[in-house]
């Protein structure tokens, strides 16, 4: 009987182990999915080819049968720069899978072409590229943009034309709700809600210092979104926390001196700010030359030519949320920093304006991002091995992917977001830069304070929010599944 | 001779209908929407030349009739549930002509640089509202996506066609209505309050009258052109439609095609958009090429191209005739 | 102090500060318009050149001052050749002829100074001897803030002395109100008008180098500031300089304490404080009837 007795007790105990475990993981919010993170396909650094002819400003000309992706953003008007940015990153990534051979898609070894489409930064003028572009020139993706409004319309046209739309800049979580939504469109960059939260938690899990939050935002969707994910955040993730200040202001505002002011006296210890230049930029340095110090939880504050005017002190300390991130170091291996030199050397001798601006030094951050988001796409395409929107569709959603620089994606089936970690980036002084910076000279720029020791947020504390109204989420946990 | 020119005349408008009706199946969907924009524009700037052209005074805010048209059959698509497309249409105008109504005790007051810089403060405060007042009109982002109910279809987003058909019967009648108004001799007295208001006051006309008559019009109109964009993209935003961008569009136009002549603000809508199209595929300075035209223009073709169109039409009349006839630019 | 007197007294400074900013933009466009009748769209891009010489100037020699010194020069010389190639014999067709005139002319400006630059930001910092604080009624207050205060005050009273107690300034007003018998005496009317389209412009530069510093130099700066200097015109009345300086004040005071206690509210202050001024006095606050 004892031994009976002795097998029973080892089965209940198990038994009971066995329950308790499974009563953790039932909370699938939190659940951290360990192999939610297992890549259909890989990005392989190994195989970069030999890129020493690409040139931004002259493109490689492509002959005969193409596979034609448009790239919607503004090339002209005050906003260019942006346009600028998406295209080199665009180009590089699909230069290289052109010297790789391109793509094998309908039967046919196949190039991929890039199209510049400028949207003038207007609903009417991404209307009439878009169509221009579906139905003159033929393209089977339209790639697009930051704006919001001016991505629903691109997805708008690629709906109604049968024909991919890849966003890869437009980051509100309006965009793939339900009124909103279509099959052809895929969100492969972060939402709003996730920039807020990651920062949120960072400062609650991770750093656990400050404590009083003041939040300036600027007025319009983007930005109150931000605000509100920030405070959902720090509900979920730092309750101890205070919001000392809530402000938002105009877009291209000349003078933040009434809210540095109001901050000043709030006795904040950190700013929040989801500003993008020139505001980010203005709110620094205008924020410095009223003696505040504190430093800013930002999303956008990288510019390098801003932040070099306000020089190592004035940037020491910033707190900088990315969906381009990796753990320290920032050149892993001997292939990363052959890429990256070959990148970095062009750069220093080959390339001409506007690409030998400091802003496209390395291909990290916002162009790291989107070459990545490229090769996606094209990664998605190749497994398809068709340009026909509904075999992409079908590879695309559910595929988890691995970029270059180790981070994975996925794209959720019902509601084409991405699911993936965030970094955070803490600001240092130039020879503290060694331990993400780890080639010679070993500092990203003498004139600024940058990254820096990083943290990983993992993919599970900032799932993007889900539309429960969406008729294909419904009854879906937040992995949509 | 006036028998011949009248049937030369109805032949001309009845191959143009035709032509018009037949456009989508030859040229396709790309320029349909092209002449769907070329009807919109052209509804807002000849509605804005009632006033400029006509009754001689400029408004820097006529966007906010414009944006008042979309946004209002935007929210009424969005709000009610199975309004029609007419009724929806019909919301927007009524919106523009609110907005007119409630401006006009004002605006009939002033002339000259008050008259614009007034209309210019009130399209800034709509373009601001609009902005503040997010959770009614979306702010930046604005009202996308509503349902467009057709007549014979489920839904106008699906056929571009049935669209153009609406959109050109409509517009066609807005501007064969602005055009017969001027022929009346309400549009007659316009003219001459843009000459010499005075004169028309002591003539025994009401001014104050007459341009508020004109102006709430003038709204309407604009405000119907404003609902079609609207439609037309399926979102109407506050930078879109009522940002100071969208009050310039029109004066530039205006002024390119030719003030004071009906046909004036039509060719130049027609001229700027065959500019955009055409300097996109080479460049991209496109603000370089519009400024240098807009130069050129003004210095040499100060009438527009209507100008240079009746003074070319003048020329070769005279050649033909051999007589020189002093004919009185209107 | 208490911290609520501190914050309440720096948001009055701070008003002040703002409304001098808006002041400089404003002058040029005001004294060109109130003496030439011509409404110059291109002045936000005359401003925006005189930010990027500026950058140029400093860039090359490293000396602020010496940007500050020659860049509005060098943009009212730009400014003059504009005016003498185009805006004079578009001066014949009105008013409308000048506007779109000048609204080419800022396309044009904008689109030279991004083939010329670039679309990137360009670094600009205040001189050193004027980056730092200092004290104010016991409260600490950027000292470049002060600078321009202090600018706006100068530039405010140097126009009004040289518009009214001499002897070119007298002519300048005579000219503008009645050019024929002006010309009838023997003056030059074409160099008059040149001198106050030039001095205009040299104050959008001047605006430009003084506002720079504070903002980011980068190609849309034209537009940012454009429609504020607008505002402030018509609300103080074309022609008045007088009435541009205390409408930017009531501006300055208005965005600061609007912020204060209204928050995101504020432009909506600005703009209806505006619309009512304009439907009560239509020339503006202190404008003459034409």
């Amino acid at each position: 009987m004892k031994w009976l007795n002795k097998r029973i007790f080892v089965i209940g105990l198990g038994l009971l182990v066995l329950s308790l475990l499974m009563g953790i993981s039932v909370d699938s919010q939190a659940a951290p999915k360990s192999d939610w993170a297992k890549p259909n396909a890989v990005m392989d650094v190994n195989d970069i080819p030999d890129m020493s002819d690409f040139d931004p400003n002259h493109p490689a000309v492509l002959q005969g049968d193409t596979i034609k992706i448009a790239v919607v953003a503004p090339f002209s008007g005050p906003a260019s720069i942006s346009g600028q940015i998406d295209y080199i990153s665009i180009q590089w990534a699909a230069h290289v899978i052109n010297k790789k051979g391109g793509l094998f898609v309908d039967g046919k070894k196949k190039m991929v072409e890039i199209i510049k489409a400028d949207n003038q930064s207007s609903p009417d003028g991404t209307k009439k590229v878009c169509e221009r572009m579906v139905l003159r020139e033929k393209v089977h993706v339209l790639m697009g943009t930051q704006g919001s409004h001016l991505m629903k319309i691109i997805n708008q046209t690629a709906e109604k034309y049968n024909v991919i739309a890849a966003n890869f800049g437009a980051n509100s979580d309006e965009l793939q709700d339900a009124t909103n939504f279509n099959r052809n469109a895929f969100q492969m960059t972060q939402s709003v809600s996730q920039l807020g939260r990651g920062l949120a938690y960072y400062y609650g899990k991770i750093r656990k210092k400050e404590k009083k939050f003041y939040i300036i935002c600027q007025d319009y969707s983007f930005g109150r979104g931000l605000a509100a994910a920030f405070k959902q955040g720090l509900k979920e993730y730092y309750p101890e926390a205070e919001i000392v200040g809530e402000d938002y202001h105009r877009l291209f505002l000349t003078d933040f001196a009434p809210f540095l002011i109001k901050i000043k006296a709030s006795g904040a210890e950190v700013i929040y700010t989801g500003d993008w230049v020139p505001d980010a930029n203005n709110l620094l340095k205008q924020a410095r030359q009223q003696g505040i110090t504190l430093p800013f939880a930002n999303i956008y504050m990288d510019e390098p030519v801003g932040l070099n005017e306000v020089g190592v002190e004035g940037t020491e300390g910033l707190v900088n949320i990315t969906q381009y991130g990796a753990e320290n170091p920032a050149f892993k291996t001997k292939t990363d920093i052959k890429n990256n030199k070959l990148w970095n050397d062009m750069w220093k001798n080959k390339w001409k304006a506007p690409y030998n601006s400091a802003l496209y030094e390395w291909p990290l951050g916002t162009i790291g991002s989107v070459i990545e988001q490229t090769y996606w796409l094209l990664s998605v395409i190749e497994r398809a091995k068709s340009i026909d929107p509904e075999k992409i569709i079908k590879v695309w959603e559910g595929d988890v992917f691995k970029f270059g620089n180790g981070k994975t994606v996925k794209m959720r089936a019902c509601d084409h977001k991405v699911i993936q970690d965030f970094h955070v980036y803490e600001s240092v002084r130039p020879d503290k830069q060694k331990i993400c910076m780890n080639i010679p000279p070993y500092y990203w720029s003498k004139e600024r304070s940058a990254s820096g020791p990083v943290h990983k947020i993992p993919a599970e504390v900032v799932l993007p929010w889900m539309d429960p109204k969406l008729d294909r989420c419904k009854g879906k946990n937040c992995w949509g599944e | 001779m006036n028998m011949i020119n009248k049937k030369a005349n109805i032949v001309l408008w009845l191959v143009l209908i035709v032509f018009l009706a037949f456009f989508p199946k030859l040229f396709g969907i790309y320029y349909t929407n092209m002449v769907v924009t070329f009807a919109i524009f052209s509804v807002f700037a000849t509605s804005l030349n009632m006033l400029m052209g006509y009754t001689g005074l400029l408004s820097f805010g006529h966007a906010m009739f414009f944006g008042f048209g979309g946004y209002g059959t935007a929210l009424a698509l969005k709000h009610i549930e199975g309004i029609g497309i007419f009724p929806a249409i019909g919301f927007g105008m009524l919106a523009a002509v609110a907005l007119a109504l409630v401006l006009t005790p004002i605006m009939v007051r002033v002339t000259g640089t008050a008259f614009a810089m007034l209309n210019m403060a009130f399209g800034q405060l709509m373009y601001v509202l609009a902005l503040k007042l997010y959770t009614i009109t979306g702010g930046e982002d604005g009202i996308a996506n509503f349902p467009i109910p057709g007549i014979f279809t489920e839904s106008l987003r699906n056929s571009p066609e049935h669209f153009y058909y609406l959109a050109m019967m409509i517009l066609g009648l807005c501007m064969w209505l602005m055009w017969f108004f001027t022929k009346t001799p309400f549009g007659q007295i316009q003219v001459g309050i843009r000459d010499n208001a005075k004169r028309i006051d002591y003539m025994g006309h009401k001014v104050s009258q007459s341009k508020a008559v004109i102006y709430i019009l003038s709204a309407a109109f604009a405000g119907v052109a404003g609902s079609f964009y609207g439609l037309f993209h399926n979102m109407i935003s506050a930078d879109g439609s009522l940002g100071m961008g969208m009050s310039f569009t029109p004066i530039i136009m205006i002024m390119i095609g030719g003030i004071g002549s009906f046909l004036g603000p039509m060719t130049g809508v027609a001229i700027f958009q065959l500019v955009d199209e055409l300097i996109l595929r080479y460049t991209e300075s496109t603000e370089l090429v519009m400024g240098v035209i807009l130069i050129l223009v003004v210095m040499f073709l100060p009438m527009g191209f209507m100008g240079l169109f009746s003074m070319l039409k003048f020329k070769w009349k005279a050649r033909s005739t051999g007589n020189a006839k002093m004919e009185k630019a209107s | 102090m208490d911290p609520t007197t501190v914050m309440y007294v720096s948001q009055g400074l701070q008003g002040l500060a703002y409304g001098m900013i808006l002041f400089l933009i404003a002058s040029g466009l005001n004294i060109i318009f109130g003496m030439m009748g011509i409404l110059n769209m291109a002045h936000a891009a005359f401003f925006m050149l005189g930010a990027y010489i500026c950058y140029q100037i400093v860039a090359m020699t490293g000396n602020f001052w010496l940007g500050f010194l020659f860049a509005p020069i060098v943009t009212a010389a730009l400014g003059v050749l504009v005016q003498q190639l185009f805006l004079r014999k578009a001066h014949l067709l009105g008013n409308f002829g000048e506007l779109i005139l000048t609204m080419g002319i800022a396309s044009v400006i904008v689109a030279a100074i991004k083939k010329f630059w670039g679309t990137q930001n360009l670094p600009l910092s205040m001189p050193d001897s004027l980056n730092g604080m200092v004290s104010v009624v016991g409260i600490s207050y950027p000292a470049y803030r002060l600078f321009v205060i202090g600018l706006a005050l100068v530039v405010l009273v140097l126009m009004m002395l040289l518009l009214y107690r001499t002897r070119l300034g007298k002519i300048v007003r005579a000219a503008v109100s009645d050019r024929e018998m002006v010309n009838a005496l023997g003056i030059n009317i074409n160099l008059v008008f040149m001198f106050v389209f030039g001095g205009g412009i040299w104050l959008a530069g001047l605006a430009g180098v003084a506002i720079a510093p504070i903002l980011t130099v980068f190609p849309g700066l034209a537009d940012q500031v454009g429609m504020d200097a607008f505002i402030v015109v018509v609300t103080g009345g074309f022609g008045s300089l007088v009435g541009a300086f205390i409408v930017s004040i009531i501006f300055g005071l208005l965005s600061s304490y609007g912020v204060q206690f209204l928050s995101n509210f504020a432009p909506v202050l600005m703009v209806c404080f505006m619309a009512i001024v304009l439907v009560i006095r239509p020339n503006g606050l202190f404008g003459v009837k034409e």
